[in-house]
């Protein structure tokens, strides 16, 4: 069972939501994702699911945390919800970031909403040397993320589209302004594909590993209806379901849509 | 206390006295060939994977049968995505029938299903006649699967499926090829985009099927408003979950009367209730497919309700009630 325990506006339209639970199958892991019922008393509108990334956890006070912004139907019945509401929660799903690379140098690369999973990310990461880049549409929707990251130790640099901070523009042109003079050991990144795609192909230009997350359209979550194919480029050519061998994957492991 | 007081309470039924399960006959005229289900509950093809994840919530043994995904004599790498949309009730889904093709299926998926002990239905596909009897020849036989459901329906593919499935001289043909071939339980399934499915339900019979499924999804689509597109990436899906559920259970009750052969219900089934409907209008076995996708644990939570159904109204025997409603 998990209940509500704080949902509140952390910036404009965007959300964070805690949960307090009994019991989990397992504790989650940076980049894992659970699936949320929205739909309240057995309403079948929305019918589905509704996936977010673990923003954040704490074993010891029983608290899952996640940020999500208010796109459509589904989000804003949540950012409805009030303190006390029990929710329909799966989870943890997914396979999570490795945490094994986290030695040197780290960059995090999200766009917009795609900062969900890296802050627990970042949290867990050993290296001190971590850099974010973070790119949004206005300032406002930026401080809640930099004053967290930036409670973490992590050095942070902010983009935005509609005003001039650091740079006027994304993350990813952020980024690149950085990249040939602090070229990273490792980076993990999320966001919107077509970001995720431009990324990935900067990053193996300059021979970087690394990881990312998809957002991609599910059905189920759990691996049995295939609403979530990612075409492969391993050998064997299998797709790879973002549900259950991703969200997160490793950098050209997966075709990214563009 | 009166007598009567006393015949009612000695005849009150608990849940022990309770008997789920239902016999969907086979045309073969052999007791061995029919298919015993200890309760009408058959996960729908595609929504379940093949058991493995499923089984990580419950024991999938509970369960009347277990269909797996649809397969194909080729690998298929499926449409691309989105390949789902959501709408009120309902989804609308382009998977395009992504299967590892029938050899790998034999090889890797069904030594898996060693692990249970429920009966195994394997859903195939094709876009020939020719693609048909390969599926059959190879299934032929297999000790693992008791019943092939032949997917005469799928709107996901281009140039096969549907298009059988909508002419009763195709139905039966490939049907009756495929009889010729399989000597397991063989379940046809319907499409629901036609004019009158019971055309190609007697088409099915008399061409030896020994039960019918319907409904696959019905053909559909969703247009993102914001991009001014379709929503899918392939343009057009098949809708199922609760909003195809009164059209299914209308064609399970036009088709009952007509048929002599069971009729495997599904569409939109989301409780125990819904279960009864079917039943009531003529289905000796129901499927549950979407359902599963938004609540992984159904399947025994509707035994539950079926069982609460049955104590409520004092019904010993569930098959008792297929086709109570006409
Ligand atoms: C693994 C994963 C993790 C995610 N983590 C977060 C997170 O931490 N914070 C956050 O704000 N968002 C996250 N998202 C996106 C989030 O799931 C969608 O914004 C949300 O489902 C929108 O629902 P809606 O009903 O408001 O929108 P609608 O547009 O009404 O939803 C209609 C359908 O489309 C799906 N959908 C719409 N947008 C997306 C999207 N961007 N990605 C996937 N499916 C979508 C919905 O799930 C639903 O099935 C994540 C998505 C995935 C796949
Ligand atoms: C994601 C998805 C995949 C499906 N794949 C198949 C398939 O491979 N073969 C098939 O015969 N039907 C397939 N179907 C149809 C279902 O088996 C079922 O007939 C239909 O969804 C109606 O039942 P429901 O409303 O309970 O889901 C699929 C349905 C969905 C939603
Ligand atoms: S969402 Fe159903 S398999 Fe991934």
């Amino acid at each position: 069972m998990f209940k509500i325990i704080a949902n509140r506006e952390v910036g404009p339209g965007i959300f964070q939501l805690v949960l307090n639970y009994d019991q989990l199958p397992q504790n989650p892991e940076p980049g894992h994702f659970f699936n949320i019922k929205v739909s309240q008393d057995g309403s079948e509108d929305p019918l589905l699911r509704r996936p977010f990334s673990i923003f954040d956890f704490d074993a010891a006070e029983k608290k899952i945390e996640f940020v999500y912004r208010v796109i459509g139907k589904g989000t804003k019945i949540l950012s409805n919800l009030e303190n006390g509401t029990e929710l329909d929660v799966l989870g943890p799903l997914g396979t999570p970031f490795s945490l094994n690379k986290s030695g040197g140098s780290i960059h995090l690369i999200g766009g917009g909403m795609g900062i969900a999973p890296l802050y627990y990310l970042a949290k867990k990461l050993k290296s001190s040397r971590q850099t974010l880049y973070l790119g949004a549409a206005n300032k406002a929707e930026l401080e809640f993320f930099e004053e967290k990251f930036k409670g973490l130790g992590v050095e942070c640099h902010l983009a935005a589209m509609e005003e001039k901070l650091e740079i006027r523009g994304s993350a990813l042109v952020l980024w690149l302004n950085y990249l040939e003079k602090n070229t990273p050991d490792y980076i993990y990144t999320c966001g919107p594909e077509k970001m995720l795609a431009a990324v990935e192909k900067e990053a193996l230009k300059h021979n970087i590993g690394g990881e990312l997350s998809v957002e991609k359209r599910m059905g189920c979550g759990i691996g049995v209806c295939l609403s979530c194919s990612c075409e492969s480029r391993d050998q064997d050519q299998k797709n790879k379901r973002a549900c259950v061998e991703g969200p997160v994957f490793g950098l050209g492991e997966v075709i990214l849509s563009v | 206390m009166f007598k009567g007081e006393v015949d009612s309470l000695k005849q009150k039924l608990t849940e022990a006295d309770l008997n789920l399960s239902v016999v969907m006959k086979s045309q073969q005229h052999q007791q061995q060939n029919n298919l015993k289900l200890k309760n009408p509950l058959i996960t729908a093809s595609g929504t379940c994977g093949n058991g493995k994840e499923l089984a990580d919530f419950f024991d999938i043994n509970q369960l009347g049968a277990f269909t797996t995904k649809g397969i194909t004599v080729k690998p298929q790498a499926g449409n691309k995505t989105p390949r789902i949309a959501e709408t009120a009730a309902g989804i609308i889904n382009s998977i395009g029938l992504e299967n590892p093709g029938v050899d790998s299926f034999i090889k890797d998926i069904l030594p898996e299903t060693k692990n249970y002990s429920l009966p195994i239905l394997a859903n195939i596909s094709g876009y020939s006649k020719e693609d048909f009897i390969t599926l059959a020849e190879k299934l032929e036989k297999r000790e693992e699967i008791t019943g092939i459901e032949v997917n005469l329906s799928c709107p996901n593919i281009k140039g096969g499926g549907m298009i059988f499935g909508t002419d009763p001289e195709k139905v039966y043909q490939i049907t009756k090829k495929v009889r010729e071939i399989y000597s397991g339980y063989l379940i046809v399934k319907l499409t629901p985009n036609i004019t009158d499915i019971t055309e190609t339900a007697l088409a099915a019979e008399n061409a030896g099927a020994d039960a019918v499924s319907m409904i696959n999804t019905l053909s559909a689509m969703k247009i993102d408003i914001d991009q001014q597109k379709p929503l899918l990436a392939n343009t057009f899906g098949g809708l199922s979950g609760p909003a195809v559920r009164p059209v299914a259970v209308r064609m399970v009750y036009q088709s009952f009367k007509k048929l002599n052969i069971p009729i495997l219900g599904l569409g939109g089934v989301r409780s125990g209730s819904d279960v009864i409907e079917f039943m009531l209008a003529g289905a000796a076995a129901v499927g549950i497919g979407t359902v599963n996708m938004i609540d992984p644990t159904a399947g025994p939570r509707i035994i539950g309700e079926i069982k609460e159904y049955m104590l409520k109204h004092q019904i010993k025997n569930l098959s008792s009630i297929i086709g109570a409603a006409h």
